[in-house]
């Protein structure tokens, strides 16, 4: 099947990228990781979530791992999603474009100082 | 309960999604439910949840179209491409279900909501049955019915309580003969006759007991055949006087006698003939008075002003009269014979005015007609078709509004039918003057509108 397009990089998949560069997550844990790091701006909604999700997976970019029983919730299985090595590739290519952007920036002086 | 609202919104995906990740998505609403406790954070989930479904909602549909629009035949088979093809979603039964249930209900909703507009126009012809004074009625016959109207509170009622069998059917079959006779339009009154004597067969009006109530019934009845305003029954509680000698019938030579002296000690109701500084003719008249006693003084006053610039018609105090004489007057307004509608009367020649006149230097010249809210009947014919054939400059109030003659046919003592029996096509787009009143072209009040006329007849005069 044809692969879905994922150039340019949408916000959402760059983030569910990101949030799995750390560790396996499943959708919730996702969802939590991608408002953490964004201050909260940014709360993927189920719909999104999962329609990123399986975009980013038909692009191999993340794998899915075998359903398991949760450890804190009884009855309840869920299933992770780990960062691919194309997909870590793919979000490190992002970064760096993101980094290119931003020392454009810096030489337009809109952005002054060197944090970030 | 909002897991179940969020698992019906959750149907809305493609069943492909549903699939895979419905219960993921289900979990996740969980989750988050679980975890997100208080009133803002309800708030926040629910606004986040909506939001994400109107984003989501046309991508994954969007996605689905696109990807097999976009693909392309991926392998040939010895020369032959191979497509992909669509799987067929079969109907689940309770989508099936569904769409009968929706179906249905609207139907049900439709047809309720249909009978219901019916419903409507019978009560609103029901509620003007009960507006007395109609025009129609004479002035005291309907002061009459339209206090025995306002008198109608349940404890005072004498005559009204015991209406018995036999006076409705007498009431029912004197309207419906009356109708038949009467009425302009011929094809109507007989249906209308028979949808009255139908509803008295079918014992419709078995339980009336009040006449008030029985004069309401058939008029909206009447109505509801044919929407007629100046069609009505009415009823009084007082006897209503004889029924006068037939309206239509010529009246007695004496009392032509009587009226036509009375039109001569005063000069036909021209109050004032006058030609004002800046050689502008004003006529003031208080009637139109009839062609036959009054032609004489008419023509002598419209020679008077003959050779004036500009003519003034002071209508405020005038009452009204004789059609006749409103075309007399309006002949000396055109060099060509000129259609003056009348809503009173079926259109014959003696709708055309008998322009020119010989000797009549007025055709062409400007005209103002001064009005009031007393200007009524033949005055504001006179007023309403000058101003339509953009013949003359009304200045003034907002004319009465009287338009229809009817006729009065009394049914018994306590029963009277006001028909109306004539009317004539507007060729003009806008209402006669019955139902809106006639505007006029520059409004002030009545006292300042011949100050005022005179004003513009004189700077109209100028500018020629």
């Amino acid at each position: 099947m044809p692969k879905r397009k994922l150039d340019p990089l949408p916000a959402a998949a760059f983030q569910i990228l990101l949030a799995l560069a750390g560790e396996d997550l499943h959708g919730y844990g996702i969802m939590r990781q991608v408002s953490e790091q964004t201050d909260g701006r940014m709360r993927l909604g189920p719909g999104t979530l999962y329609s990123s999700i399986q975009t980013l997976l038909e692009a191999k970019l993340i794998e899915e791992l075998e359903e398991r029983e949760d450890e804190s919730l009884i009855g309840v299985r869920r299933r992770c999603y780990r960062l691919t090595s194309a997909g870590r590739k793919l979000a490190r290519s992002e970064a760096e474009r993101l980094a290119d952007l931003l020392r454009v920036a810096r030489a337009k002086k809109i952005l002054r100082g060197d944090y970030v | 309960m909002s897991e179940k609202i969020y698992s019906l919104l959750l149907r809305l995906y493609p069943s492909h999604f549903r699939a895979r990740y419905g219960s993921e998505a289900l979990q996740l609403f969980r989750d988050r439910l679980r975890d997100e406790k208080g009133f803002w954070a309800s708030v926040r989930l629910w606004s986040d949840l909506l939001l994400d479904f109107a984003v989501s909602l046309p991508q994954e549909y969007l996605s689905v179209r696109t990807e097999f629009v976009g693909a392309a035949p991926l392998h040939s088979a010895n020369g032959v491409p191979s497509f992909y093809f669509l799987e067929p979603e079969l109907l689940r039964p309770g989508a099936l279900l569904f769409g009968a249930l929706v179906s249905s209900l609207a139907i049900v909703t439709f047809s309720i909501l249909l009978g219901h507009a019916g419903g409507y126009a019978e009560r609103a012809g029901a509620s003007l049955g009960r507006i007395s004074g109609e025009p129609g009625l004479s002035q005291s016959q309907a002061a009459e019915v339209s206090s025995a109207a306002n008198e109608r509170s349940p404890g005072e009622f004498k005559g009204g309580a015991g209406l018995d069998a036999a006076e409705r059917h007498r009431v029912v079959e004197t309207a419906a003969l009356i109708l038949k006779q009467h009425y302009v339009d011929q094809e109507n009154g007989e249906k209308m006759a028979k949808a009255l004597v139908q509803h008295e067969e079918n014992g419709d009006y078995d339980q009336v007991r009040e006449g008030a109530t029985l004069a309401a019934v058939l008029t909206a009845q009447m109505r509801n055949v044919s929407p007629d305003r100046h069609l009505l029954v009415a009823y009084s509680e007082e006897t209503l006087p004889p029924q006068p000698d037939a309206t239509n019938a010529d009246p007695s030579a004496e009392s032509l006698a009587g009226y036509r002296a009375a039109m001569q000690r005063e000069n036909c109701t021209f109050e004032k003939v006058a030609v004002l500084p800046g050689n502008v003719g004003y006529l003031r008249f208080n009637s139109f008075p009839g062609v036959a006693g009054c032609r004489k003084t008419v023509e002598d006053a419209m020679d008077s002003v003959n050779s004036t610039r500009a003519i003034i018609f002071d209508l405020r105090e005038n009452r009204g009269g004789d059609p006749a004489m409103v075309m007399l007057l309006a002949a000396y307004l055109f060099d060509h014979p000129e259609y003056m509608y009348n809503p009173r009367e079926n259109t014959t020649e003696q709708n055309w005015t008998r322009s020119p006149v010989s000797g009549n230097k007025l055709a062409d010249k400007p005209v103002f007609i001064l009005t009031s809210r007393s200007t009524a009947s033949a005055a504001e014919h006179f007023t309403y078709d000058l101003k339509m054939l953009r013949r003359a400059t009304i200045v003034g109030e907002k004319t009465a509004g009287a338009a229809h003659s009817g006729v009065w046919h009394r049914i018994d003592d306590h029963f009277g039918m006001g028909v109306p029996e004539t009317k004539a096509i507007n060729p003009f787009s806008t209402a006669d003057w019955a139902e809106v009143s006639t505007e006029p072209d520059v409004q002030v009040q009545s006292a300042d509108a011949l100050q005022t006329a005179v004003r513009l007849a004189r700077a109209t005069i100028r500018k020629r």
